[in-house]
């Protein structure tokens, strides 16, 4: 080799560290060579334009540009991997195993990529395949075909047949014959991203093919398929779980790709230049970037990898753009001011990184240039665009377009940076939905989640108005519900509507919109009063109240593992949109006692005196709940045998509010509840307050209350009907710790079993008597439990009186007639005692002339029966025809009548 | 030996009183015959009678209630609702007692 290819090999190679050019020093220490000599050829180099010359102190020299680099590395032997940033550095090992799975003999082994979201690995899968080709393991028109699993995710048999084909007729819809992609892919790389997704029947074919070689389409009996296709899997999933040890066992191959932040910084600005050299072709112009704008590219917290890094630069670019474009300047320059605001922040870390960023950057100028006539370095081959190639020609003509209609450059400027904006936060909250739709589908039927999307999109432009993940979440469960409601034709009452329709105009024009919407995707017709309900989703104020909600209970999964707990918790942190569920791992050579204060001091300190739920997975890891509970005082429940969607769950509960019984209960009827005695026999006696948004009017109704029953054996509790699919099951959770009177609020929530008085007529004057009167109804019925648990001879006392007095304050609602405190005792009594005879068979009295009577209230009669449904099945008995009159007669024949019900 | 007539629906829940009453009297002494009878019986029950008492649930037929039997000189009064629904044999009684003894 001559010596000045001699030098011009050590200056590329040197220029893979540093990126910002070598200077003579470097190359000469590298061949051994002397300087003097080394610079000459690196002039002359420079002079027949292979190198490009930064003047300064040392002098530095860089490749003229890449394409000229590409025609060199293939003389010098770098193939596609290695052209990869961070080739030599964080990514050698990664590519050492990518190389061996390819060559491998006889056919290449099949890999696993693992990495998080955004490091790279579809551009890593593409460059094994060029590599592939590139020394003549596949042949140069060998197909690569990729696939993503989370697009067909809610639909297994639609996923699997993508991949494996399908007779016609497998399955419903499976309308013809189709060929597989696996079959497509023959002969080349079937590359299959976000692999977690694939079905466990998708995974055990797969499985068959990676093992044997061949596999049968579904619905196929008879023949096999082989083919001849290297899989290329990826996934974001944690190594550790379940599927992928699976995988790893099937798969040898398994290569993991660095975050980042894992990465170095000389990595990180190799990864920046050729973003930005890939804008600058894409534009057609050089763009210059201020010094401190690279810094902050550089050092800002990117937590969405490389995919984010791209994203935040290709923004930088078109805002300048836009600037360039508007007023008329000169060059293209991206300043801070052109930056994200998180991004802006990487400024901050500048003390940190004060040395690397010198060393990496000093020589530089304050502006750098990136020419357009550098090619961009590696483009993903089936890169979905984000920005369509004409991107900036809309930026073009819009301003052209606002420009005639005479618009001032500033107002173009904001106008434009609006839509700039809302164009990249589109992709970026896209990136976070697939992620949350993937795990809420498990809880919302997918047809549902898809409408919630589009109405909070329409919401964020109608409305002007940013809706949180929360919204997003809650909104999904509230419609899967109230659709349900409507499909099965029950009744929806919104005793707001009208304040809703005066105080939220908008809000309420808008959920008109969106119910057309709905009505046509789900063929119903959505009633004004829900309407009304919906308008709340999109008010100001349920974005803001949702937002700033941190829950009281603290909640800790601790797991075995390296890292098993802590993937949770950010599974579910994301999820809920807050950093709330706290993870321990738990290796395991660490000795139970260690865990054991870790997990002491994790309590006491998350403890805000609602007490702690423990999450755990096995062992004595179940105990711990208990014998902490004991040592520090705190109310611990725990959960053994978690799983992410239990955590969920718990999460979901402990932000409304709930308490750590009643999660507990939910979630898990085990014996596992510390510290949380609670009395069965002596059961307290409550009114629950509901209220539909969150613990606003529950509270105030609650206050009301409470001023009633200040000194009474009578307790309030809040709960929140947001979540109205779960409320019946946990009422019934609360009646067993409680004896519920009522539950008071705006809405009638429909539970049959206990009184319900709507918060309206509480505010009018009449409601504070409505209350009373059950309070003091309760009150004696409480005084006489004892004696009817004595008395009565087949039944629990107790429960039948329960029961009945709940009939009996329904029945007045019905008939709409208000009966005396002292009869109400004396139907009670006399219902109680009917039952206890039905049960024993026992007889009971004719009803004179009850056919006459029938006739005359044959309504009343109806509703009074109705009311007896559910005690009838509960007892197994049958009241007569005479048994109901003698109540009617009751009832009706002792009503006040000078009163509101005349 | 007082003679005491319980009214109600079809005579369900008072004759779980009237041996509540009976124990009552037998402690304390005191000879009384309680019956428990449905509204419909009332007519053919009255002879002898001292004093009869009804359920509250059956509080509406005290007028007519009344026509029948102040003729005859025979009081009448709803039971109160906390004695009756705690089977207070005992308060009943004496309730009882005194409608008749004030007569």
């Amino acid at each position: 080799m001559r010596k000045i290819d001699e030098v011009y090999r050590a200056a590329l190679k040197l220029q893979e560290v540093n990126p910002l050019g070598v200077s003579a020093m470097e190359v000469a220490k590298m061949i051994k060579l002397d300087r003097s000599n080394v610079s000459r050829y690196l002039n002359t180099l420079y002079k027949d334009n292979k190198l490009m010359k930064i003047d300064g102190r040392p002098v530095l020299y860089k490749p003229i540009s890449f394409q000229s680099l590409n025609e060199d590395i293939k003389e010098y032997n770098l193939n596609s991997l290695d052209k990869l940033a961070g080739a030599k550095q964080s990514l050698s090992v990664p590519i050492e195993k990518a190389k061996a799975a390819i060559i491998y003999p006889p056919k290449g082994l099949h890999s696993l990529i693992l990495g998080s979201t955004g490091v790279g690995k579809s551009l890593f899968a593409e460059q094994m395949y060029e590599y592939a080709k590139e020394i003549n393991i596949l042949s140069p028109d060998s197909p690569f075909i990729r696939f993503n699993c989370a697009d067909y995710a809610d639909n297994p048999n639609l996923l699997t047949s993508q991949i494996f084909g399908v007779k016609k007729g497998a399955y419903t819809g499976a309308d013809r014959d189709k060929e597989g992609l696996l079959k497509q892919a023959n002969k080349g790389i079937l590359f299959l991203d976000e692999v977690h997704r694939l079905s466990p029947q998708g995974q055990e074919m797969l499985f068959t093919y990676i093992d044997k070689g061949f596999y049968r389409p579904l619905g196929e009996t008879e023949n096999l398929t082989y083919v001849d296709v290297r899989i290329i899997a990826a996934t974001t999933e944690n190594p550790s779980s379940y599927l992928l040890q699976t995988f790893s066992r099937r798969i040898p191959m398994v290569i993991s790709l660095p975050d980042l932040s894992e990465r170095t910084l000389s990595e990180r600005y190799s990864l920046v230049e050729t973003f930005v050299k890939e804008e600058s072709h894409r534009i057609g112009k050089s763009i210059y970037i201020n010094k401190n704008s690279i810094i902050s590219f550089l050092l800002y917290n990117c937590s969405n990898n490389i995919g984010q890094l791209k994203s935040d630069i290709q923004l930088a670019c078109a805002k300048a753009f836009l600037n360039y474009k508007a007023n008329d300047q000169k060059y293209l320059v991206i300043n801070q001011r052109d930056l994200p605001n998180h991004v802006r922040k990487g400024m901050l870390h500048i003390k940190e990184y004060r040395k690397e960023i010198d060393e990496l950057l000093n020589s530089a100028e304050d502006i750098l240039k990136y020419s357009k006539d550098d090619e961009p370095f590696l483009q993903l081959v089936h890169e979905e665009e984000i920005i369509g190639e004409d991107f900036y020609s809309i930026i073009e003509e819009k301003i052209d377009s606002l420009k005639v209609l005479g618009m001032e450059d500033n107002d173009i400027n904001e106008i434009l940076n609006l839509d700039i904006e809302s164009h990249f936060e589109k992709y970026i909250g896209e990136i976070s939905k697939r992620f949350r739709k993937d795990e809420i589908q498990n809880i919302v039927d997918n047809q549902i989640l898809d409408i919630t999307e589009e109405i909070l999109m329409l919401g964020k432009t109608n409305l002007n108005r940013d809706f949180d993940e929360k919204i997003y979440f809650g909104l999904a469960l509230h419609l899967e519900r109230s659709i349900e409601r409507i499909k099965k034709g029950d009744k929806i009452y919104n005793p707001k509507l009208n304040f809703i329709r005066i105080n939220y105009e908008d809000e309420f024009l808008f959920a008109m919109k969106i119910a057309k919407l709905i009505d046509n995707r789900f063929s119903i017709e959505i009633p004004v009063d829900e309407i009304g309900y919906l308008s709340m989703f999109f008010t100001k104020e349920s974005s803001q109240v949702q937002k700033e909600k941190i829950p009281q209970i603290g909640i800790i999964v601790a797991m075995h593992g390296r890292s098993t707990a802590s993937s949770m918790a950010e599974v579910v942190n994301d999820l809920i949109g807050i950093e709330y569920i706290v993870p321990i791992d738990m290796p395991l050579s660490m000795k139970p006692e260690s865990i054991y204060n870790i997990v002491k001091e994790k309590v006491k300190d998350i403890d805000k005196g609602y007490g702690v739920i423990l999450m755990v997975d096995m062992g004595s890891l179940t105990n711990f709940g208990a014998m902490i509970s004991e040592e520090t005082g705190i109310n611990i429940g725990t959960i053994d045998m978690v799983s992410t969607l239990s955590v969920l769950e718990v999460a979901r509960k402990a932000m409304m509010n709930y308490e750590i019984n009643e999660i507990i209960h939910s979630i898990y009827s085990g014996p596992s509840i510390h510290n949380m005695k609670v009395d069965k026999k002596g059961k307290k006696n409550i009114i629950l307050t509901a209220c539909y948004t969150g613990d606003g009017s529950a509270k105030i109704i609650g206050n009301i209350i409470n001023k009633r029953i200040q000194n009474k054996n009578i307790e309030v509790k809040y709960i929140n009907i947001v979540d109205e699919r779960n409320l019946k099951d946990r009422i019934s959770e609360i009646k067993e710790d409680y004896n519920i009177w009522a539950i008071v609020s705006m809405i009638d929530c429909n539970i049959e079993s206990i009184p319900f008085i709507s918060a309206l007529e509480l505010f009018n004057k009449d409601g504070e008597n409505i209350l009373d009167k059950i309070i003091q109804y309760g009150e004696i019925c409480d005084k006489i439990s004892d004696s009817m648990e004595e008395n009565l001879i087949n039944i629990n006392g107790k429960k039948v009186l329960d029961h009945t007095r709940n009939i009996i304050i329904r029945a007045e609602k019905e008939l709409k007639l208000e009966i005396p405190c002292e009869v109400k005792i004396g139907l009670t009594l006399h219902i109680c005692s009917l039952i206890d005879n039905l049960v024993s068979r026992g007889n009971s009295k004719k009803f004179p002339e009850l056919v006459d009577f029938m006739n005359n209230n044959m309504e009343d009669i109806n509703i009074v029966r109705k009311l007896f449904k559910d005690i009838e099945e509960e007892y197994k008995v049958k009241l007569r025809d005479d048994d109901i009159a003698f109540i009617v007669k009751s009832l009706k024949g002792n009503q006040i009548l000078c009163n509101t019900v005349q | 030996m007082y003679s005491i007539l319980l009214v109600c629906s079809g005579g369900m829940s008072t004759s779980l009183l009237v041996t509540k009453m009976e124990k009552a009297a037998e402690e304390q002494g005191i000879e009384v015959k309680v019956k428990a009878i449905a509204e419909t019986d009332l007519q053919n029950n009255l002879d002898g009678v001292q004093a009869v008492l009804l359920g509250p649930q059956v509080r509406y037929m005290l007028t007519k209630i009344k026509a029948a039997t102040e003729p005859k000189g025979i009081p009448v009064d709803v039971i109160s609702s906390v004695d009756y629904g705690m089977m207070k044999g005992e308060n009943v009684l004496k309730q009882a007692i005194s409608m008749i003894e004030s007569k």
